[in-house]
């Protein structure tokens, strides 16, 4: 969202008293559920992993209410209103199967090697540079989204309810800081617990109303194609080629660059989800979260990726004309006063919730803003005092000492987001590249775990080039792109591609295109350095790596008990919606 | 510091399930007051004559209801 085209925009609505009941009986559980939980966050096993005693319900429902910032709601709401159903793609495909991947392979090694973090499993299997260089650049990026999500929440509710930006800062940072201060991660989890049932009731209305309006699926559908395009209602039978559907992609790029790569990569190495996971309380437990979160996932689009399809056709102003919406940052945003495709769930709330409801679809966006500063800031404060803090400062320190430098570097961590929140008002291109950023490290991070995980021959040396290489190779193919959007053409193989075509691969696509080959370059380094370099000793690879691990049982004995049992449920589900949307 | 061992997923004191009662009643009794009010001073909104708030707020509070009795203190 470009913050300047926001500020410029009018205030869509105000709360009354019965709103404003409903956000003060949030903040008013929130508080009380930090300073309730911190009698419970004594050693640094209850406060950064929850004291690994999660049951699978809830480590599933907080592992997929990570992702569940607002800023993603509102974003992707945006992204159906631009590009129509496609936008479905980042839900289903780019998260389905990676998370399904993540509970049945991969689960296994990040729990029975007992580590606290992704960066602490690239250090058991690939040494001290490749833990290096993921926890910085994941710490350092984590504390910049922490502050960019702070400064989205102050922004919109400076847009929806004129609300002073530094009042929303300061209450959302001070909030943020006191619950995860006292409780640790569980008290993040909780509140992401509580976060995704406030976004299910909140937004939930929003689609079932819109529907009801529209006259049901098949005449919005067809009131979709009237307006739009037939490609806005179609998933898969508009991908032959990159002009024939809204977003520039074809189906190489969604299924490889997002349904692989990106996907695996954010699902199964990004530690602010697979921190979330590590919590539970067993290993079955931690192998059906995944898989209860796929499956709650899967139904996410109900009341994103839909509203933003009914706004094509049902947004009108109070003389019945269709409201057009307009990009971040264009003319018409900027200099005329006309909303843009962010606002479209605002907008869309506004039109359907009355006082009350209202009030629950704020209080929703709030906590969903405030569960992603706190996802964020939580994950920080492991990583620091885990990876960078105890491994290469202060490595002898009692457990205690380490548990208070988790609940200072979690003030710390939020006292650098609220200076980012101040630098991304100050220059607001800074937010795009921030968001930019984090895609720099996940696709090769994945690199190198997916081989650290499966590869035995994958070495020290070959893990570490492979990361640092895949990283700056992403950051080249991004340079290359910012400085002449031409070179997108070498991305998408196609160096004679026309002019036309080069205009319509948008941002979203070109990501994807840089994703997959920054994966692709992390695994050739990685498998040329390791066949160059000494074998790791098998016995060194044991509870690291497949072919060297014995999987313990799960405990599981009946067929409805074994999480490949649900994870097959959940794929059949995916592909049956994949084919009534083709 | 002697803390009472919580494990806030099932049998605690209070565990997640019971917030999530409390949270999820407490707003859908204040929506489903605003609900009835607006039988008689209907909201502006789109469709406000299906009057969602009476029954969204009668939704929640049912569902806050058995959430926050079902995971209540005490009850193991």
């Amino acid at each position: 969202m470009t913050p300047l085209a926001l500020l410029f925009a009018t205030q869509l609505t105000h709360l009354g008293p019965v709103d404003i009941a409903i956000l003060l009986l949030y903040f008013a559980m929130v508080i009380f559920i930090g300073f309730y939980v911190k009698g419970s966050t004594n050693t640094s096993e209850e406060f950064f992993l929850a004291g690994r005693e999660m049951s699978a319900w809830i480590a599933g429902l907080s592992f997929v209410s990570a992702n569940l910032g607002s800023l993603e709601l509102m974003g992707w709401a945006g992204s159906a209103y631009q590009y129509g159903i496609l936008a479905t793609h980042w839900y289903w495909i780019g998260a389905i199967p990676a998370m399904l991947f993540l509970g049945i392979v991969m689960m296994p090694f990040y729990y029975i090697s007992k580590t606290h973090s992704v960066p602490g499993y690239l250090h058991l299997r690939f040494g001290e540079g490749a833990r290096a260089l993921s926890a910085v650049s994941f710490g350092f990026m984590t504390v910049l989204m922490s502050g960019v999500n702070m400064y989205s929440m102050a922004l919109v509710m400076k847009v929806v309810l004129g609300w002073d930006i530094n009042f929303s800062v300061w209450v959302g940072a001070v909030t943020v800081a006191i619950y995860v201060m006292l409780g640790g991660l569980r008290s993040a989890i909780i509140n992401e617990v509580l976060q995704f049932v406030l976004i299910w009731a909140g937004a939930a209305l929003i689609p079932i109303l819109g529907l009801i309006e529209a006259g049901g699926w098949t005449n919005l559908k067809l009131q979709i194609t009237q307006r739009a395009g037939v490609e806005y209602t179609h998933m898969w039978s508009t991908l032959g080629g990159y002009s024939s559907n809204p977003m520039g992609v074809n189906w190489t790029g969604i299924i490889f660059g997002l349904g692989f790569v990106i996907s695996f990569g954010y699902w199964t190495t990004d530690f602010l989800v697979v921190q979330r996971v590590l919590s539970a309380n067993n290993l079955r437990a931690a192998r059906l979260a995944p898989i209860i979160g796929a499956a709650f996932k899967m139904f996410v689009p109900f009341f994103v990726i839909l509203p933003g399809l009914l706004a094509l056709v049902l947004l009108k102003d109070s003389s019945g004309h269709l409201i057009q919406l307009y990009p971040d940052g264009s003319d018409m945003v900027v200099n005329h006063g006309a909303h843009s495709f962010n606002e479209v769930l605002p907008l869309m709330m506004v039109r359907y919730l009355g006082p009350g409801l209202l009030g629950l679809g704020i209080t929703a966006l709030i906590a969903g803003f405030m569960s992603g500063m706190a996802g964020n800031v939580s994950a920080f404060s492991t990583v620091w005092t885990y990876d960078i803090y105890g491994a290469y400062i202060n490595k002898k320190a009692a457990d205690s000492h380490y548990v208070s430098m988790g609940r200072w570097s979690t003030v710390i961590g939020m006292a650098v987001s609220v200076g980012t929140a101040y630098l991304v008002m100050g220059a607001a291109s800074i937010m795009d590249y921030v968001q930019e950023l984090f895609s720099f490290f996940i696709a090769p991070l994945f690199g190198t775990v997916i081989l650290g995980m499966l590869w035995k021959r994958a070495t020290k040396a070959g893990g570490f080039w492979g990361l640092a290489t895949g990283t700056a190779s992403s950051i080249a193919m991004w340079l290359m792109v910012l400085h002449d959007k031409s070179n997108i053409r070498f991305m998408i193989l196609q160096p004679n591609a026309s002019a036309d075509t080069i205009m319509r691969v948008q941002a979203m696509a070109a990501n994807l295109y840089r994703a997959l080959w920054s994966w692709c370059v992390c695994v050739i380094v990685t498998i040329v350095v390791s066949y160059m370099t000494k074998a790791t000793p098998e016995s060194e690879l044991t509870g690291l790596v497949y072919g060297s691990t014995i999987i313990p049982d799960d405990g599981s004995t009946k067929i409805y008990e074994k999480p490949i049992f649900w994870a097959i449920v959940v794929a059949t589900v995916l592909f049956i919606l994949n084919i009534w949307l083709w | 510091m002697s803390a009472p061992h919580i494990d806030p997923s099932t049998e605690q004191s209070l565990s997640i399930w019971f917030f999530v009662g409390v949270l999820t009643l407490g707003s859908g009794v204040i929506i489903l007051g605003q609900g009835i009010y607006e039988f008689s001073h209907p909201a502006t909104t789109v469709l406000a004559e299906l009057h969602p708030a009476f029954w969204w707020g009668l939704l929640m509070t049912l569902f806050g209801a058995f959430y926050t009795l079902r995971f209540r203190p005490g009850k193991g």
